[in-house]
């Protein structure tokens, strides 16, 4: 049988930092890839993690078809510049509010990363949850860890070749309704469906399914836990989060150690042996092919792969579980392992904060927006009654969910006049209406060349739509006086 | 014990992810900011450019801001590369 991973030592490394330990990983970093057959692993992780692959993209290809009232709950509409956000409606306008949840998405997983190590990597990450589809159908056709081996070392025969077809052909439609689902979420998703029903997807829709399902194919079928080694930044970030109460997935050595193999009727204790029988089904499961019993290593996703591995072979052989198990350094070494720490408070209340303040911000903003572009051919013009004037293009952006008409007026220099086409403007909601508007004022009533004005919008059926804008109004350096 | 033109044999797709990856996440996070405060139409009315619908723009946009960053990323990865070593300087070991 061919090695399974790069180098499996049989040297305990306990520290992280060691000087041999760089050298090891320095060395695993620049080896060849061999490719990873991870051993398909059954228990309490991995039923949770199945758990987690079925709710996770449940909701990632059943959230765009949730519709209320008619509208798409969750619609990125990038062509009509509005997101639409289970009944909130932001637009650019509402730039600051889309930072702050992704701020906020940032600091949670800060926290929790902080508090239970890398959840994330394990349970949640696209990267794992679409892995595990497509690791699923790869062993429905190739079979198990072992026929998967054997077919690609054989010969290209024909029934090689169909079973590799059969694999990526489902590969690639799954991939494909992965784009489809993906576009769904940036255009009305209803709308989509049926063009590609009727074959009239425009290029750029097509373009986007193609690129999002071809990036899925790549990251799931073919980069696997490359795409964690080499691309994905949390896993090099992730160890400053960390302290020694956080929760990571370590070997016990001093119970594993001295390894090694031996009969299940030998009294290891009496040969000299530790727990650990070096059956290296903790390597066989791991899905980037790493030794979980080298210490805390920053390939390890924290999927716990090896713990529902280990356990197993643990309770064939009569022993303990948890030879590998959830803990901290803290407790490894024999201290009192902490869960409230000042970094994990400090995480908590910036989070809460930040979380208050946006659904106070989102609570409190007003759904109307006043845009006053100045009409940039000219500067101003004179009247033939004598008065100066200054043409601007006013946009209405009503982001409430309802219509309302509004009231325009302009203040800031005594006498001035503006001039609309109609009192009062409708706009429909969620809607953007662009007006001109012209603004006059006798020359001897300007002090200055450039001064300012105030133009306010006012709902005229609610009293609480109401917002101002300023603008610039120009006129002649010296008046005559 | 490695010499520094081993440690500059890093995989070829390790060496491509660091160029594509971080020019592709710092080009999502441009085209996200430029089109939030410029609408693609309003843009191309003003420079008098042929009109094209906003997703065909933001694609456009996305893949110009892509390959700029792309030339950026190649730059650092071109000149991380260890200098060669003449005789005169052994290399040394790290």
């Amino acid at each position: 049988m061919r090695p399974l991973v790069d180098d499996v030592t049989h040297t305990p490394v306990r520290s992280t930092s060691g000087a041999s330990r760089d050298e090891q990983v320095a060395q695993s970093l620049y080896a060849q890839r061999e490719r990873v057959y991870p051993r398909e692993v059954h228990g309490l992780f991995a039923t949770m993690r199945v758990l987690a692959v079925v709710v996770l993209l449940g909701l990632f290809y059943g959230v765009p078809w949730l519709h209320w009232d008619g509208q798409q709950l969750l619609l990125f509409d990038l062509p009509a510049r509005q997101f639409h956000i289970f009944g909130l409606t932001l637009f650019p306008q509402d730039f600051i509010f889309l930072s702050a949840i992704l701020i906020i998405s940032a600091l949670t997983l800060f926290f929790f990363t902080a508090l239970a190590g890398r959840l994330w990597c394990g349970y949640a990450c696209p990267q794992t949850v679409w892995t595990e589809v497509f690791l699923w159908i790869e062993r429905k056709i190739e079979g198990d860890r072992r026929n998967q081996m054997k077919l690609d070392k054989s010969a290209w025969t024909g029934r090689k070749v169909a079973v590799k077809a059969t694999k990526h052909g489902i590969w690639i439609l799954f991939s494909l309704w992965t784009g489809f689902t993906f576009v769904g979420y940036f255009t009305p998703v209803l709308d989509l469906g049926a063009r590609v029903m009727t074959l009239e997807l425009g290029p750029w829709e097509t373009f986007w399914i193609l690129f999002y399902g071809f990036a899925t194919y790549g990251n799931a079928g073919w980069m696997r836990e490359q795409v964690c080694i080499y691309m994905c930044p949390y896993a090099r970030f992730q160890s400053a989060m960390f302290d020694k109460n956080t929760l990571a997935i370590s070997y016990d050595p001093g119970r594993g150690e001295p390894r090694g193999a031996r009969k299940r009727s030998t009294d290891h204790k009496v040969a000299g042996l530790g727990d650990c029988i070096d059956c290296t089904m903790c390597v066989q499961v791991c899905p980037t092919g790493i030794d979980i019993r080298d210490g805390l290593q920053y390939q390890c996703i924290a999927c716990a792969a090896c713990i529902d591995a280990c356990d197993r072979v643990m309770g064939q052989m009569g022993y303990d579980k948890g030879l590998i198990r959830y803990t901290t350094e803290n407790a490894l070494s024999g201290e009192r392992p902490r869960i409230l720490r000042p970094r994990v408070i400090a995480y908590a209340v910036v989070l809460l904060a930040l979380v208050a303040a946006v659904g106070v911000g989102i609570a409190s903003r007003t759904p109307l927006a006043l845009d006053v572009i100045r009409d940039r051919n000219a500067l101003y013009r004179e009247t033939h009654e004598g008065l100066v004037e200054n043409v601007y293009t006013l946009k209405l952006i009503n982001m409430d969910d309802e219509d309302h008409r509004y009231e325009i007026t302009v203040s800031g220099i005594d006498g001035m006049e503006l001039g609309l086409d109609a009192d009062l403007v409708p706009v429909a909601a969620h809607e953007i209406l662009s007006i001109s508007a012209r603004v006059r004022t006798d020359p001897y009533s300007l002090t200055r060349a450039s001064s300012t004005i105030v133009f306010t919008l006012q709902a005229v059926d609610d009293g609480r739509l109401r917002v101002e804008e300023e603008a610039r109004f120009l006129g002649p350096v010296s008046p005559a006086r | 014990m490695q010499t520094n033109s081993e440690s500059s044999s890093i995989p070829l797709v390790q060496r491509i992810s660091a160029v594509l990856w971080p020019a592709f996440l710092c080009a999502g996070a441009a085209t996200g900011v430029f089109f939030t405060f410029f609408d693609p139409i309003v843009l191309l009315e003003c420079e008098g450019e042929p009109p094209m619908s906003r997703m065909g723009a933001y694609t456009l946009g996305f893949f110009m801001f892509w390959l700029l960053c792309v030339a950026s990323s190649v730059g650092t990865s071109y000149f991380l590369s260890p200098q060669p070593r003449g005789p005169s300087h052994p290399a040394q070991t790290p």
